[in-house]
């Protein structure tokens, strides 16, 4: 990983400044796609009370739902690192996975279904909650101005 | 101002051997330097060293640990079932009513037999001083005398601070005696607790030379590593510290590992275990040359009320890495000037990098944090502010 530019005195640390400053770099790489990685949603999975009234975490934790969410059933490089009988051993491998596919493939296209309505369903709710809120808002502020020409 | 001669401590367990809990070391080390002090101290607890069962495992009775009186009473018998029901109520925060947070109370720790005592006995002591406020035990024995009673809270902002109970407890209490000033101002947030009858005091920290390569001298297998000390489980963040660290070794690559001291279960991925180092229940010393030789001490948990274990690592010399939702580590280490707080994974991630990049940052941290608690919290400044708190 690249080493981040931050200014740092030995003589002396203002852990708020330092705190702020990574704050943005990370803001900053976030919209680049640094972190649309599903480890990082997994470990923030236990982090969600602390994103309760954020939105950018919720964007954020739909885009890793996003990127994780097919199931690759695609085919892959089958290697062997045993140097001994290791062609035998590939063509092995090789034997059991054509055979595997052929058994999960409908397996797990149907799990990438499901997987894809969850997040059509997260999605869809987000949104209404969205709307919903936005909608109490101009409510609330509506009802404050007319309460604010009451009192004149 | 007249003096307190003779106080009573009361408190869920005895910290000792096999007991962790910081609210419990705080409150017997606080009787200790009352003691010291020449005060008559007597301390009054349960029979329970397990904090999630309270069953009685001690033999009940009086003995005279540490150069105090301790007094041991059983618990009494609970129903799980109610506590449970109760439980759901109170943690949502609806629908729930002075009775829900009675039974609540009730059935997680109380000693009718502790009670009796403090009502045939309350009148000797000038002070009483309760803690920590989250158990039934803290409440009933509150209510007994209040004029004479010092709360020692321990408080953080979770859902059952939010109970009328708690309310009532806090603003019928003679003094409330914060550990540290987020603390107070959450009281004074939730309760509205008069600013005359609370005070901040903590408690101290006995300050001792620990060597760095220590550690590394008895674990050469161990490499770099950051470290947590304490309870661990859910309340303390400890599975999303393991989750972060499991995140952080497959995402940078760096070999980097854990090390963990205190009690409770650990959850480890089995990819993870051979970076993950169990020392579980360790010696004071053990423990502070561990943190000696870390890149960071982390503090996951998000409800301390002082976070004892934060300022032994900077004692340690160790700078440390806290999450931002705790008001009080925060502040430690905005005005120490020796830690760093994150909200956010991709945070965590870059503050580690920053910390392992940079050893000269981190001495500098780490060296901040010790002239911070020389500064503040020795027990020469607070069995003064102690003794102070107690006799007003």
């Amino acid at each position: 990983m690249e080493r981040d530019p931050f200014e740092i005195k030995a003589d002396g640390v203002d852990s708020a400044q330092l705190v702020a400053e990574i704050k943005a770099v990370v803001q900053a790489k976030m919209t680049t796609g640094a972190y649309d990685d599903p480890r990082i949603a997994r470990a923030e999975r236990l982090n969600l009370d602390t994103f309760k009234d954020d939105q950018l975490f919720s964007d954020f934790y739909l885009d890793c739902l996003r990127d994780a969410i097919e199931v690759d059933i695609n085919d892959f490089e089958i290697v062997e690192r045993r140097p001994r009988f290791s062609g035998l051993l590939v063509r092995l491998k090789k034997t059991i996975w054509n055979l595997l596919r052929f058994y999960t493939y409908r397996m797990w296209t149907q799990q990438n279904q499901v997987n894809g309505f969850l997040l059509s369903a997260i999605e869809s709710s987000e949104h209404r909650h969205l709307e919903k809120l936005k909608k109490l808002d101009q409510r609330v502020r509506e009802l404050e101005r007319r309460l604010a020409d009451e009192n004149k | 101002m007249p003096t307190a001669e003779r106080i009573c401590f009361v408190t869920l367990r005895y910290a000792g051997e096999g007991v962790v809990g910081g609210a419990e070391t705080m409150i017997r080390d606080q009787a200790l330097h009352a003691q010291r002090a020449g005060r008559k101290v007597s301390f009054l607890t349960t029979c329970a060293t397990n904090h999630f069962t309270w069953e009685n495992e001690i033999e009940p009775g009086t003995r005279e640990i540490d150069g105090i009186e301790v007094t041991f009473f059983p618990t009494d018998p609970r129903d799980v079932t109610a506590f449970l029901n109760a439980q759901r109520l109170v943690e949502k925060q609806v629908d729930r009513t002075e009775e829900d947070e009675l039974t609540w109370l009730s059935q997680g720790v109380s000693s009718e037999a502790l009670y009796a005592h403090l009502r045939e006995h309350g009148e000797q002591y000038d002070r009483i001083l309760i803690g920590p406020y989250l158990f039934g035990l803290t409440y009933f024995a509150s209510q007994l005398f209040p004029d004479r009673t010092i709360l020692i809270p321990c408080l953080h902002d979770e859902s059952f601070a939010y109970m009328s109970v708690m309310r009532k407890m806090f603003r019928s209490v003679r003094t409330c005696m914060f550990n540290t000033t987020p603390e107070q101002a959450l009281a004074q947030k939730l309760y509205d607790v008069d600013p005359e009858s609370s005070v901040v005091v903590g408690m101290g920290l006995e300050v001792g030379d620990y060597d760095p390569l220590a550690f590394a001298a008895k674990h050469p297998e161990i490499p770099e590593y950051i470290i947590y000390s304490g309870r661990r489980e859910g309340l303390k963040g400890t599975p999303l510290l393991i989750a972060y660290f499991q995140a952080f070794r497959e995402r940078t690559e760096r070999d980097l590992h854990l090390v963990l001291c205190g009690k409770g279960e650990i959850g480890v991925d089995p990819a993870m275990r051979p970076y993950v180092h169990d020392l579980g229940y360790v010696t004071e010393r053990e423990k502070l040359e561990a943190m000696a030789g870390a890149v960071a001490f982390v503090h996951p948990s998000r409800l301390e009320s002082f976070g004892i274990v934060l300022l032994e690592s900077w004692l340690a010399g160790t700078p440390a890495l806290v999450h931002s939702d705790c008001a009080v580590t925060r502040q430690h280490c905005a005005d120490a000037n020796a830690g760093l707080w994150w909200q956010t994974y991709p945070e965590f991630e870059t503050q580690l990098c920053v910390m392992l990049d940079r050893p000269e940052m981190r001495d500098s941290m780490g060296k901040a944090g010790r002239e911070y608690v020389q500064s503040r919290y020795t027990w020469d400044t607070i069995s003064e502010r102690l003794l102070e708190a107690i006799d007003r």
